[in-house]
C-alpha cells in the first residue's frame, strides 16, 4: 500500500468522522416546555444563581440562557438574524429600548398584556416605564434601569460642574494644574453610545432630535449645532481626547479607572466596578446629572434593558411566567445588592438595605426623574446611524459642526420621507 | 546576494510579527498588556483555559467548522468531478460559453448573494444546522473547482480513455477506474481550496447560523471580542486566534505543494 | 449523458447565483421593510429613484472603489516583487514560501481583530514601539484617513501571497534562454525585466487584478470587524453597506437595489478591463 492510497485512506476516514459528528449535532432536537432567553454576556453571567433557582423552583420548566455578544448591536444583530430565519431558537429576549418599535413593526414580538394584565408595568419608575408600549401594546418588561451619568472626582472638586462652561472651566484648571492629563472622557466611537451622549447634550443646549409628531428630524437648529460644537471644542481645548474618537464605554472607563480623568459620562454599571479594589479611584467618586445650559434641562439618555416575548415562541405561557420572575421585586433587589444593578421598581430604591450598600442609589433615583428617550420610531437604526456618522465627522474634525447637522437633519429626513412613500403603498393595498 | 538576504528578512517579519504578536498577546495577563511587568512576571496560560473551558467550549468550534469544512469538501468535489468530465466532453463553443460563465461566478464577491440566501434558508428551513451550510458553501467553491479540475481532465491523453472505452468500461466505469485516479493530485488541491474557503467563511455563516453552540470558527471569534464583561477581551481573543490558526497552519505547511499548485493551475492553464 | 453528469452541479450553481440575482431584480421594485411589517409591496422605481439620490451609497462607491484600486495596485507591485525573489534559486526558498503563504490562509475575521489590537491606541505593539521613541500614541483607528491606511494595509498582508503565486506561476511559464540570449546581446538584468518579465506577465497580471478586483470591491468581513465603516462612515463599502440595510435597519427592498447597484458597477468595471486587456493585446500584435 503506498503512501498515495494510505493518505486517500486516512482522508475518506477523516471524511467519515466528520460526517459522523455533523450528523450527531444534526440530530440534536429541543426538548419541551425550554425556555430559551437571548441576554448580553454581562446579564448572562449576573443572573446565573437567579436561573438557577428558578429551576429548582419550577420543576415543569427548564430555562436556558444563551450568552450573547456584550456589543448591543452585536446583540440585536445576533437576534435580528435568528428572528429572520424562524424558528427563532430563543423565546425571550433580554432587549435594548430602542428595538422595542423596530421588533414590535416587524412582528417579531407577542403583545405582553393579554399575558401579564395591562397593569404589570405599575410599580415601576417613570423614568424606565417609557419606551415599553408602541402602537398600544406592552411589548417589554424592564429589568434593569440604565441611563447616562456624569461621574466625577470627589477628591478633585467640591462639587460637580452643572452647565457646560462650568465643565470646561473646571477641567481645564485640573488640567493645568496637572492633577489630571485628561478632564472628560465620554463615548465618542461611531455606534449606538454617541447617539446616548448627544441626545444628552443636545438637550442641554435646548435641541430636539424628533418632532414630537415623529415625522421630522430637527438636528439642524440651533440646539443641535450647539451641541455637537460643544462636543468638538471639547477634543480642540484638549479637554477630552482625540481618541475618544474611537472610545466605548469600556475605553472611557479604563481611563478614568486609571486616575487619569477628572470628569466621566458612563451608565451606572461604571460605579460598581470603580469600587473594585484594582481601581485607583475607589471611594473618590461622585455620581450626579449631565450638565445643561439655562436653554435647556439636564437630561439622562434612558438605556434599560427588559425582557420581551418572541410570536414564534412555542410556549407564551411558560416563557410570560418567566419574565414575572426575573423581573420580580426578589431578583431585582438581589442584582442591585450583588453586582450594584439600578431597579426599575420604585419600592426599591427606598429599600434601606440597597441603599446601605449603594450609597449613589438616591442619586441614581433623581437621575431617573431627567430621563429623555431616544426618538420611538421603527426608523429609529437608521436615524442613529445617520447622525452617529456626521457626528462622528464632527469629532474627527472632518466636517464643521453646522454642516453635519444640516446634512444629518436632511438625510434623516430623506429617509422618512422614502419611508413614507412605503407606508402610503401599504395603506392602498386591501 | 546581501540584498536578497534583507528582502527575505523584510518578507518574513511581514509575514510573521502580526501573528507572532498575537501569540504573545495570549500569554500574559490582561494587566501585563497594558502596563510593563518587571521581569518575568506576567504571563500566564489563563486566556487558553478560559476559552476552552467556556460555554460553549472552544474546541466545539473547531469541531463544528471541521464538520462544515469537510462536508463542503465532499459535496463539491462530488459534484464538480462529473462535472468537470461531463463539460470536457461537450463541443468546444458550449464549453467556451459555461467555463466564461464559470469564470464570472468564480470572481463573483458572494457576499452579494447574503440576503437571498437568508431567504433561502428561512424558506426551506436549512438555518441552524451545520450540514446544510455546506450547500451554500458547495455552490459558491464549485466555479472554481470545475474550472480547475477541468483543467486537469484536459492535460489527460484522450488515448487513455478511448482505450478504456474499447475494452468495454462505461462512462461512469470509465471515470471511475481510469480518470479519477489520475486527476487526484488535481482533486486534493482543489479540496484543499475549497476546505480552506469553507474554513474562513464569514457572511453566510453569521446570516445561517444564529445558535451559540453551532458557530462555525470566525464567527466564535469575531464574537468573543463582543462577549466579556466590561473590558476589550484581547488575551483571551489571542489565543483563540492562535488556537483557531493552528490547523490552519498545519495544513499549510503539510499541504503547501498541492495549495500552491491548486493556486497557480488556473492561471496557467 | 455527458450533459446529464453536469446538471447537478449546475443546478446549483443556479440556485446560488441565478436565483438570488433574479430575486434581488424583482425586489429592488417592491418596498419590503420593517414599514411594511416585512411584507413585499410593490412600488415602482422608487428604490431605484432614492438609490441615485442617496448620497451614503455613492460615498460608499467612491470609498469601495478607492479601497479595491489601492488595495490591488499595492498587492501587484509587492507581489511582483516576492514573485521575483521567490523565482530565484537560494536555500531555503520552499520553507520561505510556505510562511509567506500563511496569512493567505488565515480567516480575515480572525485577523480584522488582530489589527484592531495591534493599532490600538495606545497599548498596541505599535504605538508601544512610537512611545518608546518619545512620540505621543497615534490614534489610528480613530481618524478617517488613518484607519483607511490600517484598511488597506491589512488586506495587502492577507492576500499578496495569492497575487504574488500567481505571478510566480507567470514567471516559471518564461523559459529562460529568453534572458540567457539578451544578457548575450548585452542587456542588463533591469532591461530584461522591463523587455521581456513584465509584457510576459501581463496575462498573469491580469488574471490576478480580475480575481483580486472582484474581491476587493466585495469586501465584508474586513471593514465589518475591523472598524464597522467608521470613524464617519469614511471606511463603509457598499457590501458592508447592503448588509446593515436589510440586518440593522430591516430594509429588504433596497438592501436588494444596493447590491444590484453595485452588480452593475462591478459589471462596467469588468468589462472595461476585459476590454482594455483585448485592446492592449490589439495594440502590442
Amino acid at each position: 500500500m503506498g503512501l498515495r492510497s494510505t493518505l486517500r485512506y486516512a482522508v475518506l476516514a477523516l471524511l467519515l468522522v466528520g460526517l459522523i459528528a455533523g450528523g450527531a449535532l444534526w440530530a440534536q432536537r429541543r426538548q419541551p416546555v425550554i425556555v430559551t432567553a437571548l441576554m448580553p454576556a454581562p446579564f448572562a453571567q449576573a443572573t446565573e444563581p437567579i436561573v438557577a433557582t428558578f429551576n429548582r423552583t419550577h420543576p415543569d420548566i427548564e430555562l436556558r440562557v444563551n450568552r450573547g455578544p456584550f456589543e448591543t448591536e452585536s446583540i440585536s444583530d445576533l437576534a435580528i438574524s435568528s428572528l429572520l430565519l424562524g424558528d427563532s431558537p430563543y423565546d425571550l429576549l433580554l432587549m435594548d429600548v430602542t428595538w422595542t418599535p423596530k421588533y414590535a413593526a416587524a412582528g417579531w414580538l407577542a403583545p405582553l398584556e393579554p399575558l401579564l394584565g395591562e397593569d404589570a408595568l405599575a410599580g415601576v419608575v417613570p423614568g424606565a416605564q417609557e419606551g415599553n408600549r408602541f402602537d398600544g401594546h406592552l411589548w417589554r418588561i424592564p429589568l434593569v434601569a440604565d441611563m447616562g451619568l456624569l461621574y466625577w472626582r470627589t477628591d478633585l472638586m467640591a462639587a460637580p460642574p452643572r452647565t457646560p462652561d462650568e465643565l470646561m472651566a473646571t477641567a481645564s484648571r485640573l488640567q493645568r494644574s496637572g492633577r489630571v492629563r485628561w478632564g472628560y472622557v465620554w463615548q465618542g466611537r461611531q455606534y449606538e453610545g454617541l447617539s446616548c451622549v448627544f441626545l444628552e447634550v443636545l438637550r442641554a443646549f435646548g435641541g430636539q432630535w424628533l418632532t414630537d409628531s415623529g415625522d421630522r428630524v430637527e438636528l439642524g437648529n440651533p440646539g443641535g449645532v450647539a451641541a455637537a460644537s460643544w462636543l468638538r471644542q471639547l477634543i480642540d481645548r484638549g479637554i477630552t481626547p482625540r481618541a475618544v474618537a474611537n472610545f466605548a464605554e469600556p475605553e472611557a472607563l479604563q481611563s478614568f479607572e486609571a486616575g487619569d480623568v477628572a470628569l466621566m459620562r458612563n451608565w451606572p454599571y461604571a460605579w460598581a466596578e470603580l469600587q473594585k479594589p484594582g481601581s485607583k479611584v475607589r471611594g473618590k467618586v461622585g455620581v450626579t446629572t449631565m450638565v445643561a445650559t439655562s436653554e435647556g434641562a439636564t437630561a439622562a439618555t434612558q438605556g434599560s434593558w427588559g425582557f420581551s416575548l418572541v410570536s414564534q415562541s412555542p410556549h407564551p405561557r411558560e416563557a410570560a411566567l418567566v419574565i414575572a420572575a426575573l423581573t420580580s421585586p426578589e431578583v431585582q433587589k438581589d442584582l442591585a445588592r450583588r453586582l450594584g444593578y439600578t431597579p426599575t421598581l420604585s419600592a426599591l430604591f427606598e429599600d434601606p438595605e440597597l441603599v446601605a450598600a449603594n450609597p449613589v442609589l438616591p442619586e441614581l433615583r433623581r437621575a431617573l426623574d431627567h430621563t429623555v428617550l431616544r426618538p420611538l420610531s421603527p426608523l429609529y437604526a437608521q436615524l442613529s446611524d445617520i447622525l452617529q456618522r456626521q457626528l462622528s465627522e464632527v469629532i474627527t474634525g472632518e466636517r464643521q459642526a453646522p454642516a453635519a447637522m444640516e446634512r444629518a437633519q436632511r438625510l434623516s429626513n430623506q429617509v422618512l420621507r422614502a419611508s413614507g412613500v412605503g407606508t402610503s403603498a401599504v395603506e392602498a393595498t386591501p | 546576494m546581501r540584498f536578497r538576504r534583507l528582502a527575505v528578512l523584510l518578507v518574513l517579519l511581514w509575514s510573521l510579527l502580526p501573528l507572532v504578536w498575537q501569540l504573545y498577546t495570549s500569554l500574559r495577563t490582561g494587566a501585563a498588556l497594558v502596563t510593563p511587568q518587571p521581569g518575568l512576571a506576567g504571563w500566564t496560560l489563563e486566556n487558553y483555559r478560559q476559552i476552552l473551558t467556556g460555554d460553549p467550549p472552544f474546541w466545539r468550534f473547531l469541531l463544528n467548522s471541521t464538520v462544515v469544512g469537510l462536508a463542503s469538501t465532499a459535496l463539491t468535489l462530488s459534484l464538480a468531478i462529473p462535472c468537470a468530465y461531463g463539460l470536457q466532453r461537450q463541443p468546444a463553443g458550449t464549453r467556451a460559453v459555461i467555463s466564461g460563465v464559470l469564470l464570472a461566478a468564480a470572481v463573483f464577491p458572494y457576499v452579494l448573494l447574503f440576503l437571498a440566501l437568508l431567504e433561502v434558508a428561512r424558506r426551506f428551513g436549512l438555518a441552524n444546522h451545520l450540514l446544510a451550510l455546506s450547500l451554500p458553501y458547495a455552490g459558491l467553491s464549485l466555479p472554481l473547482a470545475v474550472l480547475l479540475l477541468g483543467a486537469a481532465f484536459r492535460d489527460l491523453p484522450p488515448e487513455l480513455e478511448e482505450s478504456a472505452r474499447l475494452e468495454g468500461l462505461n462512462t461512469w466505469q470509465r471515470l471511475r477506474w481510469v480518470l479519477l485516479p489520475l486527476i487526484a493530485p488535481a482533486s486534493a488541491s482543489t479540496g484543499l481550496l475549497v476546505f480552506l474557503f469553507s474554513w474562513n467563511e464569514y457572511p453566510i455563516a453569521l446570516t445561517w447560523i444564529s445558535r451559540q453552540e453551532l458557530l462555525t470558527l470566525p464567527i466564535a471569534i469575531a464574537r468573543i471580542a463582543g462577549s466579556s464583561v466590561y473590558t476589550v477581551p484581547y488575551g483571551a481573543f489571542a489565543a483563540a486566534t492562535v488556537l483557531g490558526s493552528l490547523p490552519l497552519l498545519a495544513l499549510v505547511v503539510i499541504f503547501q505543494k498541492p495549495i500552491v499548485a491548486g493556486l497557480t493551475q488556473g492561471a496557467v492553464k | 449523458m455527458n450533459l446529464l453528469l453536469t446538471l447537478p452541479a449546475l443546478l446549483l450553481l443556479a440556485l446560488v447565483f441565478a436565483v438570488p440575482l433574479l430575486r434581488y431584480g424583482w425586489l429592488s421594485f417592491h418596498a419590503d421593510s420593517v414599514i411594511t411589517g416585512l411584507q413585499p409591496v410593490p412600488n415602482g422605481g422608487a428604490n431605484w429613484l432614492r438609490l441615485i439620490e442617496d448620497e451614503r451609497f455613492w460615498q460608499n462607491t467612491v470609498q469601495t472603489l478607492r479601497f479595491a484600486g489601492l488595495s490591488v495596485a499595492l498587492e501587484l507591485l509587492l507581489g511582483l516583487a516576492l514573485a521575483l525573489l521567490l523565482h530565484q534559486r537560494w536555500r531555503g526558498r520552499t520553507a520561505v514560501r510556505t510562511i509567506t503563504l500563511l496569512p493567505w490562509a488565515l480567516p480575515t475575521a480572525v485577523m480584522a481583530l488582530g489589527w484592531r489590537w495591534i493599532f490600538n491606541d495606545p497599548y498596541g505593539p505599535i504605538n508601544a514601539l512610537v512611545q518608546a521613541l518619545g512620540q505621543p500614541a497615534l490614534p489610528f483607528l480613530s481618524s478617517p484617513a488613518s484607519t483607511w491606511f490600517v484598511v488597506v494595509l491589512a488586506d495587502v498582508w492577507k492576500t499578496t501571497p495569492f497575487v504574488a503565486l500567481l505571478l510566480l506561476a507567470g514567471l516559471q511559464t518564461i523559459p529562460s534562454d529568453l534572458y540567457e540570449a539578451f544578457a548575450l546581446d548585452g542587456g542588463s538584468p533591469w532591461q530584461a525585466l522591463r523587455r521581456i518579465t513584465l509584457p510576459l506577465l501581463l496575462p498573469y497580471a491580469f488574471l490576478a487584478v480580475l480575481f483580486r478586483l472582484a474581491q476587493a470591491l466585495g469586501v465584508f468581513d474586513l471593514v465589518q470587524i475591523l472598524t464597522g465603516g467608521g470613524p464617519a462612515g469614511s471606511t463603509e463599502t457598499l457590501a458592508l453597506y447592503s448588509y446593515l440595510t436589510a440586518m440593522r435597519f430591516l430594509d429588504f427592498g433596497y438592501s436588494a437595489t444596493v447590491m444590484l447597484g453595485m452588480f452593475l458597477l462591478l459589471l462596467g468595471l469588468t468589462t472595461a478591463l476585459l476590454l482594455g486587456r483585448r485592446w492592449l493585446a490589439g495594440g502590442r500584435a
